[in-house]
């Protein structure tokens, strides 16, 4: 197993996303076959057949996902996630650039098999560019056929509406994004009832990735059997990681599922930069936990890395060389957290505040052992205990880095100073 | 209203609802389906620690103090927002969850300022209590880098809202959003920086402001009116019912000093729901202010004498006695008040009649004519039960402004459809309709147009309702006591007499000879120049008068009276619900209760079997009198059986 270019295969092709070019390169041929072959429920079946699994962080198969929605109530929504902000994160980003129309045909094959009329994307403010690129290549799919009234010639009718959030993280939560969708403050709903039931105004809601989406096509074109053969058992298809970090080829990689992370790491991202040493990596973004180099031989496979404590989340790898200071890292998510906090449950918006303000002072090197006894503690408080996984996932990185470099964090108590940059500046001083 | 428990509203019973068996720290308790484990918890006495959780709001599950253990669940669950299941095993004492009410505490303290000192809600606080309960002992969080935010920042005129107090738990949020429907609260920024804040800064303008400090469970939302002014351990607390409306809403009167310092809510489903509107949370300050009457005063040749009551129900005995004589019970007239109690209006009612041999008795100025119990026929909770509910002109919600609190709570949770229409709509032209049970509500002014409506809306299987608003906290029980020219106690028949102005201009034209006005000061004041012509030209006056004012001045026997919140009694809210009164403050007088001195004349003018005129015993005789009162009792509805029903 290796690079498997499937969604990225066509990427690079001038004016890709452009209606013709994406059409010459047999673009719309899976929303054809999609409405001409299958019955919207023979669809689900077929996604389901696939073992797609969901590419925006929890790994839920997407059929089953679908499969929860009631029958016969309607109005149903599809809400395309395109809220991209997980810390080290940025292939929905790369692929609407390249390739919109994929996504476009990905959310109208998903609107059919939902039976959808009103499809979303809810795309993140930052992605300005992108956002305009949508609303433009729609425009285009529209003057075709391919959405509006009478979707070449089946009866059925869709529009897809590309929404900007407004800068919040939690947006990307599925629920929160539901509520920034229908013009609230964008912060999570109590579940149950779960979108699938009672999503957007009240009606059942489907929520899926960018990737997730865009992986459809390609499966009604080859088949779901072909796709299921792709990547392992469990973990099918192939999925985009975002490398960076400390390493000599920065960039979005598409990998079968199931290929070693060594080999990313070593064959297409050119290894760790400056003939360094891989410290600790994170591989699911920045709310997932630390991986150390014995890690490296596991493959790309969202069980496995769950069973290794830690979870491909959102496709995001971030490696770090020796030379870096894994409290600071910690502080600087912690701060993160801290600051997309929505404020909604106690723990979250209390706890990043204190959790910040403890790893600043370690940093510093001014806090006391007991005192790192109470970071520990209060993450305690937290994991497990928010309203949403925000605030559960703020505690991740700092409670797994702590395990693992106990000694580096205890090294810092009391030190007066951050002691791994104290070693890096006594480093070049010469003798 | 996603998973909304149904709670039982109406005063309709409900069938048994269908029980679910859940184990909670190892006790089984049997519990209505769709119950909460919060309530589920209570109903065994075990109390869990919530501060979002409100019984009449939906739950939102923030302040993550409820955390339990629920059965095998991964996580623990918030047990204000899980609904039990058959088999559910709950654990809520247990060193994991003690561990997470400490850390939260930890978490709700970490930028609260602990100014309990100078805080209103010290004492009172869920804060506080939970803390001590529940709390960790010390701190682990700097002082120095306590996160602050606005103090005292004005909301309006009635209410302050200190943001660092604030633990975000919702509540008043959502009581504008799902209580009164304005939503003029919102969350303003995120994370740590979040904070309450008026829309736009904008001044609140509800007329149900008092109720956000009471939602509050710390001390962020204060009563502007009741801001320092005292500690909730000082105060004295009596159950009474709202003093500004017929609407009945019960309240806690907490007083001070011999002063009232604030009405809170007691939740009476059946009635206010625990809302109480601003204008009657914050009259309190007029009943701890006036001038009163103190002492009997005699009033002869242009000499004011002090006396003792003995003497002066004598002298007031010998007055009427002696107008009775020369003139007959024609030249009385007797005119009491909608602020008295049941008791004292139908001692009054029958001194007139039985003893005075008077048919002039009043409680207000102009008769309506023709009262009937049918026009109240339609409970305040029934609306929760009706179709359609019609409301006449505006005036019904001027009057009981809980009431819209009432008909909000219908459409949002029941699907009632609430129609405000003009006074003289037309049932056809407004497309109304309804197959089970329409209300009509309107005031006392426009009971002819609800009527019409009325009759136009009943036809084939359709019932319909009234409800008239009444003026006066007790303006309803005025009329069952039979407080009126034309109609005695449960609306009988009774020789005719004069109304309220009848009297005044027969008093000042002469034709009357002797004036016997309890309470009435507010009524008088309201015929302006006539009643002091009236006082003016009669010269027997007698007055039982708790303040000074034109009665007091002009009458030849004043007998001080008793405030509303001195007394002891029943009053009759709107529906006909009767409900208990007693004395949340000293009586600024020795003179015996209203009741008491009516006896006491009445005894002096000859009457025999009046008792003691304790209003107990009135009560109790009262409720012998008037069948409908004998089946409510004390809370529950007078109803009286429908024209035309069967007995």
């Amino acid at each position: 197993m290796a690079e498997y270019k499937l969604l990225t295969h066509a990427f690079g092709t001038k004016d890709l996303p452009t209606l013709g070019v994406y059409e010459k390169l047999g673009g719309y041929q899976g929303l054809r076959e999609a409405i001409s072959k299958f019955t919207p429920d023979e669809l689900v079946a077929q996604v389901k057949q696939s073992g797609l699994r969901g590419r925006g962080g929890a790994g839920f198969p997407t059929g089953l996902k679908w499969s929860f929605l009631p029958k016969d109530v309607f109005p149903r929504y599809l809400c395309c996630n395109a809220d991209e902000s997980e810390p080290g994160c940025f292939k929905d980003r790369w692929l609407i650039d390249n390739n919109p129309h994929q996504l476009i045909e990905g959310v109208l094959i998903a609107a059919y098999a939902l039976q959808v009329e009103t499809a979303f994307i809810y795309i993140r403010g930052e992605y300005r560019d992108q956002r305009l690129l949508l609303e433009r290549c729609i425009d285009e799919a529209r003057s075709k056929g391919y959405l509006g009234r009478d979707i070449l010639g089946s009866g059925w009718n869709c529009g897809i509406i590309v929404h900007g959030g407004a800068g919040a993280y939690i947006c990307g939560e599925e629920t929160a994004l539901l509520d920034s969708l229908e013009g609230f403050r964008g912060q999570p709903r109590l579940k149950p009832p779960f979108p699938a039931l009672k999503g957007l105004y009240g009606m059942p809601t489907v929520i899926n990735n960018v990737e997730t989406l865009s992986n459809l096509p390609h499966i009604v074109q080859r088949g779901a059997a072909w796709f299921a053969a792709l990547g392992t058992e469990k973990s099918t298809g192939t999925r985009l990681f975002c490398c960076s970090g400390h390493i000599g080829r920065p960039g979005t990689y598409e990998m079968e599922l199931g290929t070693p992370i060594a080999e990313l790491l070593e064959n297409h991202c050119g290894g760790i930069w400056k003939g360094r040493k891989l410290k600790a990596f994170q591989p699911g973004g920045g709310s997932m936990q630390v991986l150390l180099p014995e890690h490296l031989a596991l493959p790309l496979d969202m069980d496995v890395i769950q069973q290794a404590g830690s979870a491909l989340g959102a496709g995001a790898m971030v490696f770090m060389d020796e030379t870096t200071c894994l409290v600071n890292v910690s502080m600087r998510l912690v701060d993160f957290y801290k600051h997309e906090s929505c404020g909604k449950c106690t723990p979250c918006r209390e706890g990043t505040y204190f959790e910040s303000a403890l790893m600043h002072r370690l940093e510093a090197g001014q806090l006391t052992l007991a005192e790192l006894a109470t970071l520990e503690d209060i993450c305690d408080n937290m994991n497990g205990k928010c309203f949403c996984p925000l605030g559960d996932t703020a505690t991740w990185f700092v409670m797994s880095a702590y395990r693992a470099f106990r000694d580096e964090f205890e090294a810092h108590c009391g030190a007066g100073t951050c002691p791994v940059a104290a070693a890096q500046v006594t480093a070049l001083v010469p003798a | 209203m996603a998973n909304k428990t149904t709670t039982p509203s109406s005063s309709e019973g409900l069938a048994e609802a269908e029980k679910v068996t859940v184990t909670i720290d190892g006790r089984e308790v049997a519990v209505p389906r769709g119950s909460l484990v919060v309530d589920a918890a209570s109903s065994l006495g075990i109390h869990i620690p919530i501060y979002c959780a409100h019984p009449k709001l939906d739950p939102v599950a923030v302040c993550r103090m409820c955390l339990v253990r629920v059965g095998k669940m991964p996580r623990l669950q918030p047990a204000c927002a899980t609904v039990v299941s058959d088999g559910m095993v709950v654990t809520t004492q247990s060193p994991e969850v003690a561990k997470v009410r400490e850390g939260m505490l930890e978490f709700l303290l970490l930028n609260h300022p602990l100014d309990c000192p100078v805080c209103d809600r010290g004492g009172e606080c869920d804060l506080q209590d939970f803390a001590v309960r529940y709390g960790p002992q010390t701190s682990r969080f700097p002082i120095t880098q306590k996160s602050h935010a606005a103090k005292a920042v004005v909301l309006s005129d009635k209410i302050e809202l200190d943001q660092e107090r604030c633990i975000l738990c919702w509540r008043c949020t959502r009581y504008y959003d799902e209580i009164t429907g304005e939503k003029e609260l919102v969350l303003v920024r995120r994370g740590i920086d979040t904070v309450i804040d008026s829309f736009n800064g904008e001044p609140l303008t509800s007329d149900f402001q008092g109720n956000l400090p009471e939602v509050c469970p710390v001390g962020a939302l204060t009563h502007r009116q009741y801001r320092f002014q005292a500690r909730p351990w000082d105060l004295q607390r009596t159950k009474g019912i709202c003093p500004e409306c017929s609407y009945g809403c019960n309240i806690n009167i907490d007083a001070r000093d011999f002063e009232i310092k604030r009405f809170a809510s007691r939740d009476n489903p059946q009635v206010e729901d625990m809302w109480l509107c601003d204008r009657g949370r914050y009259s309190v300050e007029k009943w701890s202010h006036g001038s009163r009457v103190r002492h009997p005063l005699i009033r002869a040749g242009g000499e004011v004498r002090e006396v003792g009551v003995d003497e002066a129900v004598a002298e007031a005995a010998r007055q009427l006695g002696e107008v009775l004589r020369l003139h007959g019970g024609g030249a009385i007239g007797v005119i009491g008040s909608p602020m008295l109690t049941n008791e004292e209006l139908w001692l009054l009612q029958r001194l007139a009649r039985e003893t005075l041999d008077c048919h002039n008795c009043d409680h207000q100025l102009d008769e309506l004519g023709n009262v009937s119990a049918d026009e109240h026929s339609l409970g305040i909770a029934e609306i929760e039960d009706c179709e359609t509910v019609v409301v006449l002109g505006a005036e019904p919600e001027a009057n009981t402004p809980v009431l819209t609190l009432r008909l909000h709570k219908a459409q949002l949770r029941r699907g009632v459809e609430v129609r405000r229409v003009e006074h003289d709509a037309s049932p056809a032209s407004l497309g109304i309709k309804g197959k089970r049970l329409v209300g009509v509500i309107a005031d006392e002014v426009h009971r002819a147009y609800a009527a019409d409506m009325a009759d136009a809306l009943a036809s084939g299987n359709t019932l319909v309702k009234r409800l008239t608003v009444t003026r006066g906290v007790n303006g309803r029980g005025a009329k069952d006591m039979g407080m009126l020219p034309t109609q005695g106690p449960g609306y009988s028949r009774v020789t005719g007499g004069k109304d309220g102005r009848q009297i005044l201009h027969a008093a000042s034209a002469g034709a009357i000879k002797a004036l016997l006005l309890v309470g009435a000061e507010t009524v008088l004041r309201g015929a302006g120049i006539l009643a002091e012509k009236a006082l003016a030209k009669v010269d027997v006056i007698i007055a039982i008068e708790p303040r000074a004012g034109i009665v007091a001045n002009a009458a030849s026997v004043v007998i001080p009276g008793h405030t509303y919140f001195e007394k002891r009694g029943s009053v009759t809210n709107v529906e006909g619900r009767v409900q208990r009164v007693s004395p949340a403050l000293p009586p600024a007088t020795a003179a015996p209760q209203e009741t008491r001195v009516l006896a006491m004349l009445a005894a002096a003018l000859g009457a025999t079997g009046w008792g003691t005129g304790d209003p107990f015993e009135v009560n109790t005789m009262l409720s012998q009198a008037i069948d409908a009162y004998r089946g409510a009792g004390n809370g529950g509805r007078a109803l009286w059986k429908r024209q035309g029903e069967p007995r």
